[in-house]
């Protein structure tokens, strides 16, 4: 078994919820040995290791459970900091601080100690206290107004983007951190925003009021930055099947009237080019509906794709379990865990050339490396071991 | 408690260190993963982005500045290009192929987002590349990915948004499948694709041999949503699209005075009450049925027009302010202008101005999301102008001639 790219590389998991589990998520995948802090208590809901939420953003983790309100917890803590090369939270922000166990206490015992803190609105700043998830920030960002198909009607996205988003970017700070501490031997503390995160997705778009103050509204599928027409959304033959259609150039263009048999209204002026098309966007996606409600969405897309029209179908959840094309790039995958039995999930869809899963797991039980970690990385003595059990700080 | 950050100020004042020093990356991007080198030279990665002579094609997406097409105004490309220097090369002429090896052999990474096998016809696949320059890291971002029966497909955000499953379940019932606002499976895609470089980075240092990463973006949509599987693996749900009602009821939208305010109406119930019915607004929900959040559900429409007479005597910023400190997570739907208008990025210096002189002005952009204890940002430079650094590359690093220059240039290469 060729070792993985994390081999060696050890996080202490602070992350509950989605956020913080999805950057750990990531580094576990690709081996690094990733310890998640948990408790009876906070082991509920989405936290509860018997969830299905929770087996998906977990695998590949071990658990341990400890009680940070336990004043005995934080000399532990500081041990596993010693071992560790990377601490990441997605507390409030005082949480870790009120538990003395902040940067400024945690690189005492581990100078070049890596620590990311994911948090709705960052450490510092008038809000930094607000309570957040990620519907809240997508409210925050302009994301859920601009996401709608008019200003009245705001609608937004039906998930909680911004902490997959955050996710992300957790996982881009503690691999840059790691390349800066490889090359210098310095550690860092990075504290990152959701609120900022998602900002960032929207860029071009608060450059464009900051310069030119005009007021920019949702416009549903629509963009007025494209030179794209037709581009839209189109009702299919079925109930509620829906497909795509992106119109580039003159070329494409042609060929998609050649598709629907080059009917009359494709030949009148107003939807002689893309300008003019965008101009009259509201007939001409009318004109295109009556053509597509005739056809399976399937068929629409075969006949477009077929000649070199960017389309799409509007696939549901089923669809996309039985995508060939997902399937076939091994997508959807299967691990056994031993209370839940067969559960897929989804792969990585980071690949490298020669990617492997062979070695991971589901995600673990409750408390599951105790001995483990305690015992074997802490080396803490039987006895020391059980009077953490028996003073309830090991749980 | 001690600030990390007391002592640092977002913007250096030059001639510091930052996060990715030593990391070289040529950009052969268009919009699919601009971002992605973009991420990394915000982090002080060297980035050298190609365009074929006249410009990338990205540049025509708009907003453009003064608000009429301009390649060199593209808002929408200066974002994506922040701290990147430009070259013009064609790549698809011979000359401009050998000039490309030339400079693979001097980087770290390529990233590129041309249909799958256009890069073998020109005799630039990764095999050969690796050939150059066995370090080599090659992220390839494409619709569907390298493999698989729809590896030729054209795509586009719109396409990838669809295929991967977004757009269904965005919108509301009486309303067609709706896609986020912006290019975002571009921004994911190019998330991940950061993610594999600098992976890749930390593989080569054990087994000092370059990879290639293959991203999709339609694998990459499907990723940046939590629940849809689960639900649909373990609880054999199909999600639906439910406008402003997310998920299981857990955040709606309701109107108030003057605007729209996100509520999570099930979380602190009886101290929601309470409050309303301080106001005496609260109706019936005082009785006991209501504290079953089951029962909430079923009656959810009830609740729904009780909570919008009560949502529709107050402002957005009362109830958000109000509800802030009594802990619910409650906020306003702010439109573009109230996020530049927000304090807390104020505060944190989140927008930076970047100098544009070429039009005698400086620009407001949205800055990296984080905040480094031992590092400030340094000073960011605005995307390339077409072939803005041709002189400094093709004269300063690989030492062309200026007649090499103009036969090149003459031959339409650079």
């Amino acid at each position: 078994m060729v070792g993985q790219i994390l081999d060696g590389v050890r996080i202490l998991d602070f992350t509950w919820m989605l956020a913080g589990p999805y950057t750990t998520r990531i580094l576990a995948d690709f081996g690094a040995e990733v310890i998640k802090i948990q408790s009876e208590k906070t082991a509920k809901g989405a936290e509860s290791n018997l969830s299905a939420y929770f087996n998906a953003w977990n695998r590949n983790k071990r658990s341990i459970t400890l009680n940070l309100s336990h004043p005995e917890a934080r000399e532990i803590v500081l041990k596993l900091v010693s071992i560790s090369d990377i601490v990441i939270e997605n507390f409030s922000p005082r949480v870790m601080s009120n538990w003395g166990l902040n940067y400024e206490a945690l690189s005492k015992v581990r100078p070049d100690l890596i620590m990311v803190s994911i948090s709705a609105m960052g450490q510092t700043g008038p809000w930094k206290d607000f309570v957040a998830f990620g519907q809240t920030i997508q409210a925050l960002s302009g994301m859920t107004f601009l996401s709608s198909f008019t200003k009245d009607s705001p609608s937004g996205l039906g998930y909680a983007y911004a902490d997959v988003i955050s996710g992300l970017y957790g996982a881009i700070a503690v691999l840059a951190g790691l390349q800066y501490r490889d090359q210098t031997g310095e550690g860092q503390y990075i504290d990152l925003s959701e609120l900022e995160a998602l900002c960032t997705l929207l860029g071009p778009t608060l450059m464009d009021l900051s310069v030119h103050h005009q007021e920019i509204l949702p416009k549903g599928n629509r963009s007025d930055d494209l030179m794209a027409a037709p581009y839209g959304c189109y009702r299919c033959l079925g109930e509620d099947r829906w497909c795509v259609i992106a119109v580039f150039n003159e070329d494409q263009w042609e060929n998609f009237c050649q598709v629907m048999g080059n009917p009359d209204w494709t030949q009148e002026e107003r939807f002689s080019t893309i300008a003019k098309r965008k101009d009259h966007s509201e007939e001409l996606d009318a004109f295109i509906g009556q053509w597509t409600i005739q056809r399976r969405a399937e068929e629409v897309v075969f006949l477009l794709q077929g000649n070199g029209i960017p389309s799409g179908i509007v696939q549901d959840a089923r669809d996309l379990a039985k995508d060939p094309q997902l399937i076939e790039r091994g997508y959807f995958l299967s691990l056994r865990h031993p209370v839940l039995g067969e559960m897929i999930s989804d792969a990585q869809p980071i690949r490298f050339k020669n990617h492997s899963t062979a070695h991971w797991k589901a995600a673990p039980l409750l408390g599951q490396d105790n001995r483990y970690v305690f015992r074997e990385l802490l080396g803490l003595s039987e006895e020391e071991w059980s009077f953490y059990i028996e003073r309830g700080v090991i749980q | 408690m001690k600030d990390p950050f007391e002592k640092r100020e977002r913007i250096s004042k030059g001639g510091e260190k930052s996060l990715l020093q030593n990391l070289r990356i040529l950009d052969l991007a268009d919009e699919k993963a601009s971002f992605c080198s973009k991420l990394l030279a915000d982090m002080g990665a060297n980035v050298v982005k190609i365009e074929r002579p006249g410009g990338d094609p990205s540049r025509r997406i708009g907003p453009f500045i003064g608000n009429s097409f301009n390649p060199e105004k593209s808002l929408f490309f200066h974002y994506h290009n922040t701290n990147k220097r430009g070259i013009t090369l064609n790549i698809e002429h011979p000359m401009g192929r050998e000039i490309f090896l030339r400079l693979v052999k001097q980087t770290d990474v390529v990233v590129e987002t041309f249909p799958p096998g256009f890069l073998k016809g020109l005799q630039l696949d990764f095999e050969i590349l690796n050939e150059a320059n066995p370090k080599l890291i090659l992220l390839s971002v494409t619709g569907f990915g390298q493999s698989g029966p729809k590896k030729d497909a054209p795509s586009c955000d719109l396409v990838a948004s669809a295929y991967g499953g977004q757009m269904y379940i965005s919108g509301s019932p009486s309303t067609p499948p709706l896609k986020p606002y912006g290019e975002q499976s571009y921004y994911t895609a190019s998330l991940f694709g950061a993610i594999g470089i600098l992976l890749a980075l930390r593989k080569r240092e054990q087994t000092g041999r370059g990879d290639q990463i293959d991203i999709s973006l339609q694998e990459s949509v499907l990723s940046s949503f939590a629940h849809v599987m689960i639900r649909y693996f373990h609880e054999k749900i199909i999600t639906q699209r439910q406008g402003s009602l997310y998920g299981d009821y857990s955040f709606f939208i309701l109107p108030c005075k003057n605007g729209y305010l996100l509520m999570a109406p099930f979380q602190q119930w009886e101290m929601l009450v309470e409050w309303m019915e301080s106001e005496g607004m609260a109706e019936d929900l005082k009785e006991m049925k209501w504290q079953e959040e089951t029962y909430r559900i079923r009656n959810f429409k009830h609740l729904f027009e009780i909570l919008k007479r009560w949502t529709e005597t107050h402002t957005v910023e009362e109830l958000f302010e109000i509800g802030q400190l009594m802990r619910f997570p409650w906020a306003p739907i702010y439109s573009p202008k109230q996020v530049l208008e927000n304090p807390q990025l104020k505060e944190r210096k989140f927008f930076i101005d970047v100098d544009h002189p070429e039009i005698e002005t400086s620009i407001q952009y949205p800055g990296p999301p984080y905040r480094l204890s031992s590092i400030s940002l340094p000073r960011w430079r605005r995307a390339p102008l077409i072939g803005e650094d041709n002189r400094a590359i093709y004269q300063g690093e690989l030492g062309l001639s200026d007649e090499e220059m103009k036969r090149l240039s003459s031959l339409n290469v650079i």
